[in-house]
C-alpha cells in the first residue's frame, strides 16, 4: 500500500502519467477534487480502498460532482463563481467534454441528475438579476443547454434528485453575490434563504424555510435520504453572540427539525457546516467542520447527538457502508463509525466534496 | 529571504501567555475599539448638530460634518461583531454595496408619498435600511436627482432624521460596549470562552475588513477587464471612494499591528505592506475610480488590490496561525 501511495504521489507530482493507463485498475467508488502539492488542481477517482485511481487536470479549484446514474460518466464543477464544469469518463479516467456556463450565469459548484441518466441540473447564479437559477443539459446530445428556470430564490447552491420522483430539491442559501466583487456577500442585512422542491420544469412543489430569527443562517448543503428525507447543513452569517444549530432535517409538508450537539461542541463547528451526509444504512447524520477541524453525528431519527470526532480541515463526507468517510484539506481520507476502519493519507489537499459514484 | 527568516522565527512557539493575551485584548479594546466607537459617537453628534441647524443638501457645515462622521465609521466598519450587529445597527448605518439600487427607490418613495415617517426617531428605525445611514444621506446631499426630489421641506425632515438615526444607532453602539461588551470581550466567559477566542474575533474583524476593501471597495468598480463599473465605486457622488480605502487601511493597520505587537518583526511587515498601500493610493490620481475604464487606470488600482491582498496572505500564513486561528484548505474556504 505504502509503496503503491508513494508511487503515485510521485506520478501526481509529476504530472507525467498519461490517465488513460489507469482504465484497468477498475471503476472508481468516489470523485473528489484537490490541490496538487505544485498547487495545480485536480479532480481525483478514488476506489473504495482510499486509493486515487486517476486525476484530471483542471483550470482553476473545483467543488463537488454529480455522478451520472446509468453510464461510468460524472460531472465535476468549478468551485463558484466558476463557469466551467469537466464531463469524466469514470472508466478510462479521461474528461470527454467541458461545459461552460452561459453568457451572465456562473456554477455555484454542485448539478444532479435526473434517474434516468438523460437530464443533468446545475445551480446557477443569473448574476445581474441576483437570481437562482437551475440549469437544464441535455445528457443524451452531449450535453446540450435546453432549458432554465428559477431556483426559488437567490444563491442556490447544492441540488440533489428525490427519490423515485421527477424532482429536485434545492438549497437556496440566500446570498447574492455578483463575480465582480469576488466572494463578497452582498445582501447579508436582507438575506433569507429557503429550501426549495421543483419539478423538472420547474414548477415550485414546496419551499420551507427556517423561522425568522434564522434567517442569516445559509442553508447551503444538502443530502437525500432513500425515503425522501432532506437533511441540511446551515452556515451561520452574524456572529457568535448567537449560535444557532447548523444541522436540520426536513419531511416535505413539515418543519424544519434543527437538531445540536451540546453547547462546546457546538460551538467548535464555529457556526460553519462544510458538507452534510446520510450514512450508508440511513439511520445517522453526519456534517464535517472545517473551521473547527471536526465530524459531528446525529441520529437521522430521533435527531440527537450522537457524537464528534477530531478531524482536522474535514469537508468532504459521504455515507459509506453503515457509517461515513470523510476527505480533508491535510490529505486524510478516512472512515467514521463501524469501528473506524480506514484512514489513508495523500500528499494533497482535498477539496470541499467527496462525491459517491 | 527576511520573509523566510520570519517564518522560521515565528514557527516558533508564541511566547505569549494567557496574561499576555489578556494585555493585548485589554489595549485593543481601550485603545482600537472604544476610541474609535467614542470618535463615531461624537462626530454623528455634530452631523446631527449641523443638520438640525442648517439641512439644505449645499450647506458646507452640513457637509463637512457628514464626511467626518463618515470618516469615524469607516474606521470601525470591520468591527463587526458585539454591539454594531444588534438590531442590524451596523447595517443601519452602512447599507452599501447596495446592488439593486435600494437607497435610492427607496428615499424617493418616503419623498413621493410624504411619508410621515421621518416625525418620530423612535417611527424611523422601522424603516428600510436602505434609506437610513451614511450612504441614503450621501444622496440627499450629493445626488443631483435626489437632492432635488419633491418638497423640499420634506427632504430636509428627512435629513434630519436620517441624521438623528445615525446618532442614536453610534451611541446605542458605544453604550452597549461600554456597559457590557467590552467586558465580554476581555474577561472569558460565556460569548467568548478563552483569550484566544477573543483574539480570533478580532483577526477575524482584520482579515474581513482587508476583504471588504479589495473585493468590494475595489473590486465592484473595476468590474471585468471587458466590463469596468466606475458607477458601482463606494460614495463616488461626494468623490470618496478612494479615501474610503485610505481610512479603511488605516483603520486596519492600526489593529493588524496591535495584533501583531507580540512579534515585531510580523508587525514591522505589516507596516511595510501598509505602507505600501496607502502609498499606491494616495498616488493614484483618481477619487473615484473613473480611470478604471482605461487601461493604464485600471493598471494602477489592481496594483493597489494585489497590494492589499499581500497583506491579507500574510495575516493568513503568518498572523493567523499565532492567534490559533485554522488555516486549512477547507477552514478558509467559505462555501
Amino acid at each position: 500500500m505504502v509503496n503503491r501511495r508513494g508511487f503515485l504521489a510521485g506520478l501526481l507530482a509529476s504530472g507525467l502519467v498519461p490517465v488513460s493507463t489507469w482504465a484497468d485498475v477498475g471503476s472508481p467508488s468516489f470523485l473528489a477534487a484537490a490541490r496538487l502539492p505544485d498547487d495545480r488542481f485536480a479532480l481525483c477517482g478514488i476506489d473504495a480502498a482510499g486509493m486515487i485511481l486517476f486525476h484530471i487536470p483542471i483550470p482553476a479549484r473545483g467543488h463537488a460532482a454529480a455522478a451520472h446514474p446509468v453510464r461510468a460518466e460524472a460531472v465535476a464543477f468549478a468551485r463558484r463563481p466558476g463557469t466551467f464544469a469537466s464531463i469524466i469518463n469514470c472508466a478510462s479516467g479521461e474528461e470527454t467534454a467541458r461545459l461552460a456556463s452561459p453568457k451572465g450565469r456562473h456554477f455555484y459548484g454542485h448539478g444532479a441528475f435526473s434517474s434516468d441518466g438523460e437530464t443533468l441540473f446545475t445551480t446557477e447564479n443569473d448574476y445581474e438579476a441576483g437570481q437562482g437559477r437551475i440549469g437544464v443539459w441535455d445528457a443524451t446530445q452531449g450535453y446540450a443547454r435546453i432549458a432554465e428556470f428559477a431556483s426559488g430564490g437567490i444563491g442556490p447552491h447544492e441540488v440533489r434528485l428525490l427519490p423515485d420522483s421527477d424532482a429536485l430539491v434545492v438549497a437556496n442559501g440566500g446570498i447574492d453575490t455578483h463575480p465582480d466583487s469576488g466572494r463578497t456577500k452582498l445582501n447579508l442585512s436582507t438575506m433569507h434563504p429557503n429550501l426549495s422542491y421543483l419539478d423538472f420544469s420547474g414548477t415550485l412543489l414546496d419551499q420551507v424555510d427556517l423561522p425568522d430569527d434564522l434567517r442569516s443562517n445559509s442553508i447551503r448543503h444538502l443530502d437525500v435520504s432513500h425515503d425522501g428525507q432532506v437533511a441540511i447543513g446551515m452556515q451561520w452569517q452574524r456572529d457568535r453572540s448567537s449560535s444557532p444549530a447548523l444541522v436540520g432535517l426536513h419531511n416535505r409538508g413539515d418543519a424544519v427539525d434543527l437538531m445540536k450537539a451540546p453547547l462546546n461542541l457546538h460551538r467548535q463547528a464555529f457556526g460553519y457546516v462544510g458538507s452534510i451526509a446520510f450514512s450508508g444504512n440511513g439511520k445517522q447524520l453526519a456534517v464535517t467542520c472545517p473551521r473547527g477541524g471536526c465530524v459531528q453525528v446525529f441520529d437521522a431519527v430521533t435527531c440527537e447527538f450522537v457524537g464528534g470526532h477530531g478531524s482536522p480541515d474535514a469537508s468532504g463526507i459521504t455515507g459509506f457502508g453503515d457509517g461515513f468517510i470523510v476527505s480533508s484539506g491535510t490529505g486524510i481520507l478516512r472512515t467514521i463509525g463501524e469501528g473506524d476502519t480506514m484512514s489513508v493519507n495523500h500528499p494533497l489537499e482535498w477539496d470541499n466534496h467527496l462525491v459517491r459514484l | 529571504m527576511l520573509r523566510m527568516l520570519v517564518i522560521l522565527i515565528l514557527l516558533a512557539p508564541w511566547p505569549a501567555n494567557a496574561s499576555d493575551k489578556y494585555a493585548m485584548i485589554k489595549t485593543i479594546v481601550r485603545d482600537h475599539i472604544l476610541d474609535g466607537f467614542n470618535l463615531l459617537a461624537s462626530e454623528t453628534h455634530v452631523l446631527k448638530q449641523a443638520a438640525d441647524a442648517n439641512c439644505s443638501a449645499d450647506s458646507a457645515e452640513l457637509r463637512a460634518a457628514w464626511h467626518q462622521a463618515f470618516d469615524a465609521w469607516i474606521s470601525v466598519s470591520h468591527l463587526r461583531f458585539g454591539p454594531s450587529e444588534t438590531n442590524d445597527r451596523a447595517f443601519a448605518l452602512a447599507f452599501w454595496p447596495d446592488p439593486r439600487g435600494t437607497t435610492p427607490r427607496s428615499l424617493q418613495s418616503l419623498i413621493d408619498d410624504q411619508d410621515a415617517i421621518v416625525n418620530s426617531l423612535a417611527e424611523f428605525s422601522d424603516v428600510s435600511i436602505a434609506a437610513r445611514g451614511f450612504y441614503a444621506l450621501e444622496f440627499l446631499l450629493y445626488d443631483p436627482r435626489i437632492s432635488t426630489l419633491g418638497d423640499a421641506t420634506y427632504r430636509c425632515k428627512l435629513v434630519q432624521i436620517i441624521a438623528a438615526d445615525i446618532d442614536a444607532n453610534a451611541h446605542a453602539i458605544l453604550t452597549d460596549w461600554i456597559d457590557s461588551y467590552a467586558a465580554e470581550l476581555r474577561d472569558p466567559g460565556d460569548i467568548y470562552r478563552s483569550e484566544d477566542e477573543a483574539l480570533q474575533e478580532l483577526f477575524k474583524a482584520l482579515t474581513a475588513g482587508l476583504q471588504f476593501t479589495s473585493d468590494t471597495r475595489l473590486g465592484r468598480p473595476m468590474g471585468s477587464a471587458e466590463r469596468p463599473r466606475p458607477k458601482r465605486a463606494e460614495a463616488w457622488r461626494s468623490g470618496r471612494s478612494r479615501h474610503n480605502v485610505a481610512v479603511s487601511l488605516t483603520a486596519l493597520e492600526d489593529l493588524a499591528i496591535m495584533l501583531s505587537a507580540p512579534t515585531p518583526e510580523l508587525s514591522t511587515l505589516f507596516a511595510t505592506g501598509f505602507d505600501k498601500s496607502l502609498k499606491k493610493a494616495a498616488q493614484l490620481d483618481d477619487p473615484v475610480f473613473a480611470n478604471v475604464a482605461t487601461p493604464v487606470g485600471r493598471f494602477r488600482v489592481e496594483a493597489l488590490q494585489q497590494s492589499i491582498n499581500d497583506i491579507r496572505a500574510l495575516a493568513a500564513s503568518d498572523l493567523g496561525p499565532t492567534l490559533g486561528v485554522a488555516a486549512g484548505f477547507n477552514a478558509l474556504d467559505g462555501d
